[in-house]
């Protein structure tokens, strides 16, 4: 097993090697920095952008803008998600919105957003209609599924509701949620900063963005897309090591 | 006050499960309902302890008490240590601190203490069934419904959990109304042991468990012949 997992590193690293030497070969066959930098223009302007003093402002931003968003969303779906399932009328009155929300473009709500919000809460709200119907359904999934049996047993010796559902509901969304936490995490992050591209708050990953697009800095653009990547991959180990915590210490 | 059920009828649509059930539950002893799987002990249980609805008849004394209930399967909340399975449902009748006394008393009294703050996943299945018990024992109640808990356990484990729902009983009087289909079971626990008969279910035969009081084998033996030929016919 671990022989495996160190095959399964190895490959992923030689997988990363190929696809950074295809991008060298590439970007020296086209000769064209503006359609495909270089790997050396790039990693300068990875590093002028570390070096400039309003980076981690900039970070800081998109990530509280992100962090909120998600919070905003988690704490609506818990609560709309317990009261969908004790309410039919909550539940009937929710679906159409969530259809909604699933069938229209995101394009045209961000469009609307714009018109309707300022410029420093169109990302959160880009980030809430994309994450919210799924930590919705995945809390109203945990509601659904859990075991009527334990349900009878408290009913039966008579336990509060408000016991059950500290005690039982709860514990049973976290342990749901723990499973779409990261990827959704991660889908909330890109879409605030999409919003920030659309939107151009003062300080944001999205509006630096659109800035290198405008000079047409295409090797600040790649630079930019490889901080989300490390930022991404440092949520996602916060992710897993959350669902570690949950699932050992505690729910599981 | 007697606890009783009285000419109890009840049917799921053109299918009659009850048909006039009577029977007296004497205060502190266990009273064994024995019969075919699928005869509709659980469905009487259920009534008795007002989960679902009679057609007809009484349910004398039951209803203004305090149950426990053990069921077919430990009903063990997956992320609550033992302690805090116990806590959970004990939280509504007692205080804070006579929670913690209550859990302690009963952990000592089976000589269970080093599992008290286990998760259910680290017990095998003989002992989530016994914490099961346990619970349903800490719970302050006068009457005790079980619904065939011995049904999911392997032979070992079976054994293992009859002795020690029957050291629990010696120390912890209570009035037990243990359903089963297990003739071994009913002899081994009943103090009274009622028959009843496949659908409609009536009752065939109520009998006086002598071996229980006197432990004399021969007892069990021809009381097993009793109940056996009841069950044949």
């Amino acid at each position: 097993m671990k022989n495996f997992i160190l095959k399964d590193r190895q490959f992923s690293l030689l997988s990363k090697l190929i696809l950074i030497g295809l991008w060298a070969f590439l970007s020296h066959l086209i000769d064209k920095e503006v359609i495909l930098p270089s790997v050396r223009s790039t990693l300068v302007s990875l590093i002028n952008i570390v070096k400039d003093p309003s980076f981690f402002s900039i970070i800081l931003h998109s990530l509280i803008r992100s962090l909120f968003g998600f919070l905003f969303s988690l704490l609506l779906a818990i609560s709309l998600g317990i009261l969908s399932s004790v309410s039919k009328f909550i539940y009937s009155l929710l679906e159409p919105i969530l259809n909604f929300l699933s069938s229209v473009p995101t394009m045209a709500i961000i469009i609307l957003a714009l018109i309707w919000l300022n410029n420093e809460l169109v990302p959160m709200f880009v980030g809430f209609i994309m994450v919210f119907p799924i930590l919705y359904q995945s809390v109203l999934k945990a509601i659904i599924n859990i075991d009527r049996k334990i349900m009878e047993m408290a009913s039966l010796y008579k336990v509060d509701r408000l016991s059950i559902i500290k005690d039982i509901y709860i514990p049973s969304i976290f342990i749901n949620l723990s499973s779409v936490l990261t990827s959704a995490l991660n889908i909330n992050l890109k879409m605030v900063i999409a919003g920030e591209v659309l939107s151009q708050p003062k300080l944001g990953i999205g509006s630096n963005l659109q800035m290198e697009k405008m000079y047409l800095n295409t090797a600040g653009v790649f630079a930019w897309i490889i901080i989300i990547l490390f930022i991404s991959k440092v949520l996602g180990y916060m992710g897993s090591i959350l669902k570690k915590l949950s699932k050992e210490e505690k729910w599981k | 006050m007697e606890y009783a059920v009285k000419n109890i009828y009840k049917s799921f649509g053109p299918l009659k499960v009850l048909d006039d059930i009577s029977i007296t539950f004497p205060k502190n002893k266990t009273t064994c309902i024995l019969g075919p799987s699928g005869c509709g002990k659980t469905t009487l249980l259920n009534i008795m302890a007002g989960i679902i609805e009679k057609d007809a008849g009484e349910v004398l004394g039951i209803h203004k008490q305090d149950i426990s209930f053990v069921f077919q399967e430990d009903r063990l909340i997956e992320w609550k240590s033992v302690r805090d399975n116990m806590a959970f449902i004990l939280k509504k009748k007692l205080k804070k601190k006579e929670i913690e006394e209550t859990i302690d008393r009963f952990l000592r009294l089976v000589n269970l203490q080093e599992y008290k703050h286990y998760y259910p996943r680290n017990l095998s299945g003989g002992m989530r069934q016994r914490i099961s018990i346990l619970r349903a024992f800490a719970y302050p109640s006068s009457i005790l419904i079980m619904d065939e808990p011995f049904k999911s356990l392997d032979i070992n484990n079976k054994r293992i959990v009859m002795e020690f729902f029957k050291e629990l009983i010696e120390l912890e009087r209570r009035t037990c109304i243990l359903v089963t289909h297990n003739l071994e079971e009913a002899l081994d626990l009943g103090h009274k042991i009622v028959i009843l008969s496949d659908k409609p279910t009536r009752v065939k035969k109520v009998i006086e468990n002598i071996y229980m009081e006197s432990g004399d084998e021969g007892y069990k033996v021809q009381l097993r012949k009793e109940i056996e030929a009841e069950l044949m016919e």
